[in-house]
């Protein structure tokens, strides 16, 4: 199934491995990327989202049997990587009765990573977020020992059916109370890093999240653990933060 | 030949038992002590280093190269066959006499000491001594002296003992920082709308700014010529660059697009006449 982009009637390219044999372009929302061969060992990598901002890149290769692959990631790099715990705010309250459980689906920003795959191995070539408004940072807890976050504003999915494509994918939410009260939930904070991410066409699907209310001594905690969920999707690749650095060794003294 | 040379070298005595041979022998020792406690050093910082944090780094550095040293030193006054019991004896009085002399010296060194064992800042650390007027990252606690980088590139040496007893202000030490501004609009503006623009101008642009908690915005004076609005928006620590030097900039931006004025001061003068 093809999605057409609303601003430029392209058909927008879905998730997946792309032989890179020549020249390669992707189309996602807002955003063009083009690979082109420019000698028997080299590509060339440009990219340019909707902010105008150009990414341009050589890339040296080895192998010929070269693949790209595009994948949903977790929305930690934009507008830079500074922590591995994501906020998720939701749009309406979840009340639960005491000593009762309940199942509910979420959406979950994602980022789409760009990984160069040859020889069985991925790197990490790129990402890119097609919604930089719903990519922000959030506090857990107070300025001098609270948790920094990725934030997002989200609302309630129907099922794993109901990924907006290339901008959120669509996790699991089993909540159970074990509270001898009835109790409200509007945000969960979890470590994502934890969660892998699956892909189809253009959808994702996101590890799930199991959290328990209960009562820990004197304390009501919420307990938050991940569920990994059995799909035929395939799952994305991890992506690997690599910062450009320059190297220099000196002789001994 | 050489068997001949160290004869007559250990026949050359000058002090005592001490010949100008075993004199050769410590002093290979010693230097051989110095290459190994750089080497080691330098190896440390080459493989292991980059693994730890920068602090540790530092002190397992030093903790390796005045080993060396201390047990090349030793190695040194055994083979001079010097009695280091006779001189911690003499010594004891020689202490004291050296104490006084040396009085900031050993002040500086223990808190030096009290420094690493305290940390109320690591390497690399962004730090402000506003009793000095110094701030800027922290990037060595010496023996005598710590070095602080200042935001301008130049490094300041400030001695131990100065650093251990002023006010220290870690900028590094919370998660999140706090960034602030002050903008005046016209009194025939709207201060709900000012603010409610301004709000979306941050949350829109400046993606460093944090949603939680939510940019605040305080009317701080009504002054001679403006409404004043004191607006404080947070951060993560480390992108201050990100958040403070373009706030004002966006503000602007913000009333400038909906139309709201920021006033220049005014004067109503009145004549004798009138």
């Amino acid at each position: 199934m093809k999605i057409m982009d609303t601003d430029s009637d392209v058909a927008l390219s879905n998730y997946g491995l792309y032989d890179l044999e020549s020249d390669l372009e992707l189309f996602l929302p807002n955003t063009v990327i083009k690979f082109h061969r420019i000698s028997d060992n080299a590509f060339s990598y440009f990219r340019k989202n909707s902010e105008g901002k150009i990414i341009e890149k050589i890339i040296p290769v080895k192998s010929q049997n070269l693949k790209i692959e595009l994948a949903p990631i977790r929305p930690l790099n934009h507008p830079a990587r500074r922590t591995s715990h994501m906020f998720l705010q939701f749009d309406k309250e979840i009340y639960l009765s005491e000593n009762s459980a309940a199942s509910i689906f979420v959406h979950c920003p994602i980022e789409i990573g760009i990984f160069l795959v040859h020889d069985s191995s991925h790197d990490s070539l790129d990402w890119i977020t097609c919604n930089p408004l719903n990519s922000r940072f959030g506090l857990y807890g107070s300025p001098d020992t609270g948790t920094l976050c990725k934030y997002a504003k989200v609302s309630l999915a129907t099922d794993y059916s109901d990924s907006n494509s290339y901008l959120e994918g669509v996790m699991q939410i089993i909540v159970e109370n074990t509270l001898s009260f009835g109790q409200s939930i509007s945000k969960i904070v979890f470590q994502i890093t934890d969660n892998s991410f699956y892909y189809q066409n253009s959808k994702t699907i996101i590890d799930g999240i199991k959290i328990t209310m209960k009562k820990r001594a004197a304390v009501n905690i919420a307990d938050v653990k991940t569920t990994v969920l059995e799909t035929d999707w395939p799952m994305s690749p991890t992506w690997e933060d690599k910062t450009a650095s320059t190297h220099m060794e000196m002789g001994l003294e | 030949m050489i068997l001949e040379l160290l004869q007559s070298l250990s026949e050359m005595q000058l002090v005592g038992e001490l010949t100008v041979l075993s004199l050769l022998i410590g002093g290979i020792i010693m230097a051989g002590g110095v290459i190994i406690a750089k080497i080691a050093k330098l190896l440390f910082h080459k493989y292991y280093a980059p693994s730890l944090p920068k602090d540790t780094a530092q002190n397992i550095s030093k903790l390796i190269y005045f080993g060396i040293l201390i047990i090349s030193f030793l190695g040194f006054t055994s083979s001079q066959g010097i009695d280091l019991s006779g001189i911690m004896v003499a010594g004891g009085i020689f202490a004291v006499v050296i104490g006084f002399a040396t009085q900031s010296v050993v002040s500086n060194l223990i808190s030096g000491l009290f420094l690493i064992v305290e940390k109320p800042a690591k390497h690399g650390d962004t730090i402000e001594l506003p009793d000095m007027g110094v701030s800027g990252t922290l990037l060595d606690i010496g023996t005598f002296s710590s070095k602080v980088r200042k935001f301008d590139g130049t490094v300041t040496r400030i001695p131990n003992e100065k650093f251990f007893t002023s006010n220290i202000r870690s900028l590094t030490l919370s998660t999140v920082r706090r960034a602030d501004a002050t903008v005046g609009i016209s009194y025939e503006s709207d201060v709900d709308t000012a603010i409610s623009v301004m709000k979306n101008e941050i949350l829109q642009t400046m993606p460093f700014i944090l949603q939680i908690p939510e940019p605040e915005f305080r009317i701080d004076e009504l002054g001679d010529s403006s409404v004043n609005i004191h607006v404080f928006v947070w951060h993560p620590r480390d992108d201050w660059s990100n958040a403070q030097p373009i706030l004002l900039n966006t503000l602007k931006r913000a009333l400038d697009k909906s139309g709201i004025e920021i006033p220049f001061p005014q004067r109503v003068i009145w004549s004798g006449k009138d």
